[in-house]
């Protein structure tokens, strides 16, 4: 998800503004004691959204101490596989705590009645600033001042090894400094907690120096790995309550049908179902999942649902979004590096490239579908089991939904199949159906989609293309570069259960929503060739396909995806850059470099070609050849800069043009995050990313007709499998000298697929524009 | 009823003979390794061994195993422990060398799709000790009913952790 910051608004009164915390002089004085989590309940006098949850303000909220001298941290951040909290996170507190690394024995994750501070699972490592970090070095800070009194020695004569303060002769532990103590601290917070970004702490406390780090930079394992190995973790999936009933949704024939009658339930074949109808939400529920899911199939066969065909379709979608979709009510974005006068320029040229990149609607895909169980008690509090990436988000959504305020609404996260981004704005995608369901029934309800739910009624990450026009001049260098992004909103947080029973959500995308609404299309892949006289960049937005014209506003619902946006974008920029190298008769790497200023991306450039053994020469290669049943070969590269992390990679494939099948055989990745937390978790994570990459260039495209998604299954919407990997390696470079830490879990998986689709302009000498490169697709572009 | 033999213990299940396995597994005798994933049998999410052979128990009838030795991911320390002759202390605190080799090697992410792969890679040890890279792929690709589905893209590390668990278990035998 993008890092940017929408402008937090202080809801936690103004004592606890920046202003107020540096006029104090760094330190807001309260009493507080580590006693657990029901003293960092008080909600008297908190606005409704910070009630039922941990006050941030509180330093134990983040990092409890306990008297043996071991520590348990927070975060509203859950893991997806990503492996952060459980690993980096701990390593950092260890470090800004000089505690060992197994001191912190206990990671709270998600649940928002026992975690502070909300946001989604991503950006884990927040530029390098995570609250983690901040709550550390101002606990440290506060442990001082207590180990300073307690020894009667100045704060700047003591020091701290595993946990035990010295100083002047005498010896202290932090679980003794505590046991029974008051820490002076109060966390300066801003932000809101229910929304997208969730709570930052605020503040400079003083941090240990990167050259004092011990635990940073080691491979320390994740323990929820062998917890989850051993069939030890309980999952979403696991989780069951008394009297709870399992449950199967009906959902509407197409994204715009509306309910013309429920089909009747055989009560004779299920006796102990129930059918549930709210507006368009249908539901079955039974005792057991078998005869739910029974139960649901004969309903679904009998209901009837009224047409509808309001989308263009996929053959027809980069026609429709072309010509038919409305980019004039969407302000026009423009990019910061925006310089020159790239028109005048282009104009003047000689050599010069105009081209179109297209880019699929592809699904999130989660390998199980989603699923929730949710239980509206008597006195309409809600409490919601599930897998999800912003917990407190979806306090707000369910909380609008039932005409309700958050403190109601508790929100228990346990692991589930990971779903990149799908939930980073509140919902996975059943919770609101089992909370409408528990709520009708006054029992716990378990949803769990079909896989075809899944694929049919879920978000998906946008389609796009884009207009490039560049200009090559006489010394081979970029003249000129202009590209118009072009991509329906990608971000709808509305609960589609919520949205099918007619009940409040948050608006449909449009130009004027906030942050996380609005249609507009902002620039997100940041410009890295500074040597370019003159560029522009605009991003052009619009609604999403369908979204006005469905009854139930639903459309083709999008949703941010592992590098959202930046994908569209880097796309389209790389695979044109590697064209305008070929233009001007350069080797794909040496022209970036020279394009170049900033050391780190000639850095990662530089890697990459040494550990991929690259070849300078321009491509196409000389004997590149469009036809015949032999494989033919070829590389390409590119380049990413996300969150503060450098990227590069080469891809290696072979195409056999008489089928079009592509293969990629090597992917060289080469990765620049600054300070590296842990080598073997960041390996694991760009390895993973790679794979999708490779996935997403060659397999994916989530294809629909004029009433809706088509794709239902493995088959219809196909993934790798292992015979499809290439030999990935990863080659990660330490950076310690730019102070800050940057995460691997996205970037890898977009890199593929402009480099890939270079790859087959070197092999070849044709260039295809369009993702995925599918075998048809290939196979027909290289006969023309 | 339905009378089924899950990692070395006797069970009678109310479930009509119809019922997939993998809602008896879960949802009767609580064992939550198998996941559901797409109950097309098109992932691996929810394998389990019967008689020593990977099976996709979102799509077979419980009644199917009347006379079967079940094994899920559970089972595995038991089943490692038993063809080793450990004795019941050691086999306590053991894991199955594939689930070892899985934490050594770190290879679940979200680790939704690790049971089936697991599962599929103790198939495989159990008649092949020492796989080629080749032979890796075939089983996790080709040898089942669909290809065993990572949608994390843990590839690169379930073939490091095969290779890394038929060394463990060619050590200890
Ligand atoms: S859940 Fe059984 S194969 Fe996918
Ligand atoms: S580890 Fe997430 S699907 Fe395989």
């Amino acid at each position: 998800m993008a890092t940017t910051s929408p402008g937090h608004a202080n809801v936690t009164g103004p004592t606890l503004s920046r202003r107020d915390f540096i006029r104090t002089g760094g330190v807001l004085v309260v009493g507080f004691s580590f006693i657990g989590t029901k003293a960092l309940k008080a909600d008297a006098g908190r606005p409704a959204a910070m009630k039922n949850t941990l006050d941030p303000t509180l330093p134990g909220s983040w990092i409890e101490i306990h008297p043996d001298n071991t520590l348990l941290i927070r975060t509203g951040k859950s893991d997806f596989g990503q492996s952060t909290t459980f690993t980096a996170y701990r390593q950092i507190v260890a470090d800004e705590l000089s505690v060992p690394f197994e001191a912190i024995t206990t990671v709270v994750a998600g649940d928002t009645d026992s975690t502070p501070d909300g946001s989604g699972a991503f950006d884990f490592l927040g530029e390098g600033m995570p609250n983690i970090r901040k709550a550390a070095a101002y606990t440290y800070q506060a442990l001082l001042d207590l180990a300073s009194e307690r020894l009667g020695v100045p704060k700047d004569k003591l020091s701290v090894k595993d946990g035990i303060v010295s100083g002047g002769g005498r010896t202290i532990s932090y679980g003794d400094l505590v046991k029974d103590q008051q820490l002076k601290l109060t966390i300066p917070v801003s932000g809101d907690l229910t929304s997208i970004m969730g709570l930052t702490i605020e503040g400079n406390p003083p941090m240990k120096p990167v050259s004092q780090y011990s635990v940073i930079g080691k491979s320390f394992k994740n323990s929820i790995i062998s917890s989850k190995v051993a069939a030890k973790t309980t999952w979403a999936t696991d989780v069951r309550l008394p009297g709870m009933l399992h449950a199967r949704m009906v959902h509407p024939k197409t994204l715009g049908s509306t309910l013309v009658s429920a089909g009747t339930l055989d009560k004779t074949k299920f006796p102990n179902s129930q059918l549930i109808v709210k507006g368009n939400l249908v539901g079955v529920v039974a005792p057991t999942e078998w005869e739910a899911i029974q139960a649901s199939e004969q309903v679904a066969s009998g209901t009837k649902w009224t047409e509808w065909k309001g989308l263009p379709g996929n053959e027809k979608l980069h026609e429709h979004l072309r010509h038919q979709a409305d980019w004039t009510s969407t302000p026009v974005a423009k990019g910061d590096a925006n310089k020159g006068d790239a028109a005048a320029a282009l104009a003047a040229a000689q050599k010069r490239l105009s081209a179109t990149y297209q880019f699929s609607y592809m699904k999130h895909a989660p390998i199980g579908p989603t699923m929730a169980l949710a239980d509206v008690k008597p006195d309409g509090t809600v409490h919601i089991y599930t897998h999800n990436q912003n917990p407190q988000a979806l306090r707000g959504e369910i909380a609008m939904m039932l005409r309700t305020t958050p403190e109601h609404v508790i929100v228990h996260v346990y692991p589930g199949p990971g779903h990149y981004g799908r939930s980073n704005g509140g919902n996975a995608g059943a919770e609101d159906e089992a909370v409408l369901l528990s709520q009708a029934l006054g029992k716990p309800v378990r949803v769990h989609w079909t896989r075809a739910d899944d694929m049919k009624w879920s978000t998906q990450s946008p389609a796009a293309f884009s207009d490039v026009q560049l200009a090559v001049d006489e010394k081979g260098k970029l003249a000129a570069y202009q590209i118009d992004h072009y991509m329906p909103a990608m971000q709808d947080d509305r609960p589609i259960g919520a949205v099918l029973a007619g009940l409040p959500t948050m608006q449909a995308p449009q130009p004027k929503g906030d942050f996380v609404s609005s249609t507009v299309n902002g620039i997100s892949d940041p410009w890295i060739y500074a040597q370019t006289p003159n560029v522009m960049e605009l991003g052009h937005g619009t609604f999403q396909v369908g979204q006005q014209a469905s009854p139930l506003a639903v459309g083709l619902r999008d949703h941010s995806m592992r590098t959202p946006g930046q994908f569209q974008q880097n796309y389209p920029r790389e695979l044109a850059i590697n064209e305008a190298a070929a233009l001007a008769g350069a080797d794909a790497i040496q022209f970036r470099i020279d394009h170049a200023s900033e050391e780190r991306v000639i850095g990662v450039l530089k890697a990459v070609r040494d550990a991929s053994g690259w070849e300078t020469r321009p491509s196409p290669r000389p004997d590149a050849v469009a036809t015949g049943s032999t494989p033919v070969r070829g590389r390409g590269v590119s380049v990413m800069l996300r969150s503060r992390t450098y990227w590069a990679c080469v891809c290696e494939i072979a195409v056999t043009p008489a089928t079009g099948a592509v293969v990629v055989e090597k992917y060289t990745i080469a990765v620049d995050p600054g300070i590296v937390v842990n080598p073997m978790q960041l390996k694991r994570q760009v390895e993973g990313g790679a794979m999708m990459g490779v996935s997403h260039a060659l397999f994916e495209e989530a294809t629909f007709d004029e009433s809706g998604i088509t794709t239902s299954d493995w088959i219809s919407y196909p993934i790798p499998t292992m015979s499809d990997m290439p030999e990935i390696n990863v080659v990660l470079l330490n950076n310690p000298k730019v102070g800050t830490y940057g995460g691997g879990s996205e970037a890898a998986n977009a890199l593929a697929a402009p480099a890939i689709a270079a790859a087959l302009h070197d092999a070849t000498g044709r260039i295809l524009r369009r993702l995925p490169l599918k075998p048809a697709y290939v196979q027909a572009m290289l006969k023309t | 009823m339905v009378t089924l033999n899950v990692n070395g213990v006797r069970h009678q299940v109310q479930a009509s003979d119809d019922t997939p396995l993998l809602y008896v597994l879960r949802n009767d005798l609580q064992l939550i390794g198998p996941q559901f994933g797409c109950g097309l049998a098109q992932c691996g999410a929810c394998s389990v061994l019967a008689e020593g052979r990977e099976v996709r128990s979102c799509v077979m009838p419980v009644s199917a195993f009347a006379n079967q030795e079940i094994t899920t991911l559970e089972g595995l320390p038991a089943r490692w422990a038993k063809q080793k002759g450990l004795s019941p202390e050691a086999a306590k605190s053991a894991l199955h060398p594939v689930q070892e080799a899985w934490i050594e090697q770190q290879t679940p992410h979200c680790g939704f799709c690790q049971n089936g792969m697991m599962i599929k890679a103790t198939e495989l040890l159990e008649s092949n000790p020492n796989p080629t890279v080749a032979e890796i792929k075939e089983a996790f690709t080709t040898s089942g009913p669909s290809p065993h589905l990572c949608r994390c893209g843990t590839y690169k590390a379930i073939l490091e952790a095969v290779q890394h668990a038929a060394t463990i278990m060619t050590q200890r035998s």
